[in-house]
């Protein structure tokens, strides 16, 4: 008999949700997570007065309370929707590339196709005809492709995702110098690009097409309470429906018998050299920590080593969490999210993610624009970010790296100050996080954020779901895509899968236990 | 995927990514030279325990010692001047930890020095001071806290506010500007109560003499007669009277809580603002009825008892923080700063009240979920909880 029908390692987005979903199907569950609090990349902290918002910079999928979208569903279903509340942010986005454009995206797909035409009145007829293709590549990636699959039928495929067929797996940059001739217009709708960590000739087509249609559809949204609060109602749901957590509580060795084909798992060993038995196992972990350290396998498994000879690292990010002495009016901040830019090459801001050079491209993040709320009275919270690499920080001396770090920063606040200035004066609380200060808080090699490097090729449609060990199951951005959304669906998904099996032999087990009795 | 019947091949663009993953596949790192790296290169910065024997015991004065500790594990990580370590302690069986400033400057490597006043009464100082000697071993967390200079605004002239065992930081940050040859105005204003228990005296009367850049004043608040010095407490006309203008100057305050309290009071007084006063949190308060929202119907003497799901009950007085009588009665809980700010020592009250004092830098959600801060969290009830 074992102690529980699942183990969850790690607490983020996906293993919080797995283990939600898991407990309230009816398997037993533990969920061990080797930090204190609950989240993953999904938290906050406190300095001073404030409380600052970690990773969420604009959650997608949630649809409004009366056009809700699966998110909200999602929600619902795991019992957290009535213990968050969701702050709709009024703008998409704004892009500044200095010296070049500045332009402001409402969080209306009516709204975007009119500023885009005000501003670019040129183009209007290829922006009308690129936005229904967004809208139409959106709408078969989730419905008609998934439809076609389960079918397995080219024909359907063929007749009802015809604008997927042709565009979906081609680059971004592509299709958009298909479609455009103006230079801003096109680094302006591949913006989003960062949120998958690839510049945009190298990300499928249907990935930016999707972010663009669903965010301007179903709106960015923030949390309050920052991420932190939806991780922690996560918990509490989990709690609720019975199930058990353990804090402080890292995972040495995910233990394993053999069995018919491939190893089976039969438990987990804590730091604290106590075994625990469960049928299953949902790793939260990224897949190269899972499969190379924690798996109890002398040899990685069979097809993994193929499978990971095809990825590559991912990218991590350098962030500052500012919390201002003044509103977001004085320093003229109107709108959430801020794309700020030296250039409208995406291929240089990519290869600088790969260097300690200044970076060239910075996303600010202004938390109480569309809510007070996130900040104390006449107060500003702000994050500036840039993606890097984590490799770099790797080779920096560690006597040097808290001043290496200040530097970096001060490039970022530079940045920043060009579009607002005043930024730096009106610091009263400020923490940098660096790489590798991911990778201390999420365990991930070169504290990746997003998992693998999202090549075109790591798409989901050209991977299998990772089951080289019986019971061993991957929920987190290691698996699919990064980020918020994907990362909470994945591990819905693999929940779902679980409990079909869990209750299928809790089944059969009473079928046994009442022929026993006849 | 090499299924020959696969619907995706109608995809344009489906097969050239097949073929760059066959690709990479045959060149690509199966990532087996990461294993342990990860671990490796968090633990360079961010070890999660140090093994430290004591090398050196130095009196600084009767009522303090310093405590040169060496890594039995490695190299030391590096710090930041004014960080602490907690350190780990078993007395007489009861497992607890107090955190303590590094007092070595973060340029010296191969070691860490501990500072340590004996507190009246006090649990651990009385351990240290009295029952330690060269050679004993101890555990310890990395470097923490947010006490220190943060070069992107808090400029180039620093004030820090001493009090007592405040020293100890101070003497980390005044050597970390010098040796490392920081273009810095630094100016200490160190009060103490009797002139014969000055930490550190000496040392901080010959640097202020040898370099332009250190600034000395020294508040003795009960002195003997005929001291010739400056008297009395670190008010704001003090402050002012040493340090010229307030403008652009940050302020480090670091000492016994009322002495901080104090201090912050006269700075606002002088006009300096929240973003210039830096406040050294300094344990969980020592009376804690006599802050405001204490339930009046409770006094700190009431005992009540505690549940930690699962796994037993104990009776505790309501006026101990929670997490050492957790300790006091066998239960691990992870922690560091015992003030209420770093949060490692999170427990979850599911049935019964807690007192948090302000000193519970609590996030908004465990608010809401009742998640409380241990180090500083007063029982005021039979509790329930669960971590």
């Amino acid at each position: 008999m074992n102690d529980f029908d699942a183990i969850v390692i790690g607490a983020g987005n996906g293993g919080l949700t797995a283990a939600v979903a898991l407990q309230r199907g009816g398997a037993k569950t533990l969920l061990l997570e080797r930090h204190n609090i609950p989240g993953g990349c999904a938290t906050s902290f406190v300095r001073g007065e404030f409380e600052f918002e970690v990773a969420l910079h604009q959650l997608s999928g949630l649809g409004t309370e009366d056009k809700p979208f699966i998110m909200r569903k999602l929600f619902g279903e795991l019992g957290v929707l009535d213990k968050v509340e969701f702050v709709q942010e009024g703008e998409l986005y704004r892009m500044v590339v200095l010296n070049e454009f500045d332009i402001t995206l409402p969080a209306s797909w009516v709204g975007i196709r009119t500023t885009l035409i005000e501003n670019f009145p040129a183009e209007e007829k290829n922006i009308l005809a690129f936005m229904t293709l967004c809208e139409q590549v959106t709408l078969e990636s989730f419905m008609g492709v998934p439809q076609a699959r389960k079918m397995n039928s080219a024909e359907m495929l063929n007749k009802n995702c015809k604008n997927f067929v042709e565009y979906g797996l081609r680059d971004a940059k592509s299709v958009l110098d298909e479609f455009f001739e103006n230079e801003h217009l096109k680094t302006l709708l591949a913006a989003y690009w960062c949120y998958l960590g690839m510049p945009p000739k190298d990300i499928n087509f249907s990935d930016l097409a999707v972010m663009l249609y669903a965010y301007g559809v179903f709106k960015p949204w923030h949390v309050k309470g920052g991420s932190q609060a939806l991780s922690s109602a996560l918990l509490e749901s989990f709690l609720d429906a019975g199930g058990e957590v353990r804090f402080n509580c890292s995972v040495d060795k995910i233990l394993t018998e053999k069995s018919s084909d491939k190893p089976a798992v039969k438990g987990v060993r804590t730091e604290f050299g106590e075994t625990i038995a469960c049928d299953h196992i949902i790793s939260n972990a990224s897949t190269v920590v899972t499969f190379t350290e924690l798996l109890d396998t002398p040899i990685l498994p069979a097809g993994i080593s193929q499978d990971f000879k095809s990825r590559d690292l991912g990218t991590s990010a350098f962030c500052i969490y500012l919390g201002l002495d003044c509103t977001p009016a004085e320093l003229g901040i109107k709108n959430a999210s801020t794309f700020i830019s030296n250039t409208t090459d995406e291929n240089l801001m990519h290869e600088t993610m790969s260097t300690m050079n200044p970076p060239v491209a910075t996303m600010l993040t202004c938390y109480n624009v569309d809510d007070p709320s996130f900040a104390p009275p006449g107060k500003t919270q702000i994050s500036l970010l840039c993606l890097q690499y984590g490799s770099v920080w790797e080779d920096i001396p560690v006597e040097k790296y808290a001043e290496t770090k200040y530097e970096f920063a001060q490039h970022l606040i530079n940045q920043a100050e060009q579009i607002f200035p005043g930024i730096q004066a009106h610091i009263e609380e400020v923490e940098v996080a660096t790489p590798l200060t991911m990778m201390r808080y999420l365990n991930t090699p070169g504290g990746a954020i997003y998992g693998f490097k999202q090549n075109p090729e790591d798409n989901l449609l050209f991977r299998e779901r990772y089951d080289q060990v019986n019971g061993l199951h991957i929920a987190g951005s290691w698996q699919g895509m990064g980020g918020f959304q994907p990362t909470y669906m994945v591990g819905a998904a693999t929940a779902k899968a679980i409990v079909k099996k869990v209750n299928a032999k809790k089944a059969a087990q009473q079928d046994q236990v009442e022929m026993a009795n006849v | 995927m090499s299924n020959s019947t696969n619907i995706l091949e109608s995809i344009k663009g489906y097969q050239e990514g097949l073929a760059r993953k066959s690709e990479r596949e045959k060149t690509g790192s199966d990532f087996t030279e990461q294993k342990g790296k990860t671990a490796h290169e968090i633990a360079k910065l961010h070890p999660k325990r140090l093994q430290l024997k004591v090398s050196d015991i130095f009196d600084d004065t009767a009522s303090t010692k310093t405590f040169r500790f060496k890594s039995m594990n490695g190299v030391l990580p590096p710090f930041q001047a004014g960080q602490y370590i907690n350190l780990y302690v078993n007395i007489d069986g009861v497992e607890t930890a107090r955190p303590y400033a590094i007092s070595s400057c973060p340029t010296k490597r191969d070691y860490y020095d501990l500072t340590v006043k004996l507190v009246d009464g006090g649990f651990v100082t009385n351990y240290l001071l009295n029952h330690v000697d060269q050679g004993q071993l101890f555990s310890a967390t990395s470097p923490m806290g947010t006490f220190y200079h943060n070069p992107l605004f808090h400029g180039d002239k620093l004030v820090f506010l001493a009090g007592g065992s405040g020293g100890a930081p101070a003497r980390s940050m005044i050597e970390s500007v010098l040796n490392r040859g920081l273009n810095m105005e630094f100016h200490l204003i160190y009060g103490n109560s009797y002139e014969s228990d000055v930490i550190f005296a000496d040392t901080f009367r010959e640097l202020a003499a040898q370099h332009k850049n250190v600034h000395l004043t020294e508040v003795i608040s009960r002195p003997t007669e005929g001291y010739s010095g400056l008297t009395g407490h670190l008010n704001a006309k003090l402050i002012a009277d040493a340090v010229g203008g307030v403008s652009d100057k940050t302020f480090y305050v670091c000492g016994p809580t009322p002495f901080n309290e104090f201090c912050e009071s006269q700075l606002k007084s002088l006009g300096v603002e929240n973003k210039r006063i830096r406040i050294e949190c300094n344990g969980p308060p020592k009376q804690p009825s006599c802050l405001e929202n204490w339930p009046q119907v409770v006094s700190e003497q009431d005992e009540v008892m505690v549940t930690v799901q699962g796994r037993g009950e104990f009776k505790a007085k309501v006026g101990e923080p929670l997490l050492n009588s957790l300790e006091r009665n066998g239960y691990r809980v992870e922690n560091a700063c015992r003030s209420g700010e770093c949060s490692l020592c999170r427990v979850k009250v599911i049935e019964g009240e807690v007192f948090n004092p302000p000193e519970a830098h609590l996030r908004k959600s465990d608010k809401d979920f009742g998640w409380v801060h241990s180090c500083v969290a007063f029982p005021t009830t039979d509790i329930k909880i669960l971590y």
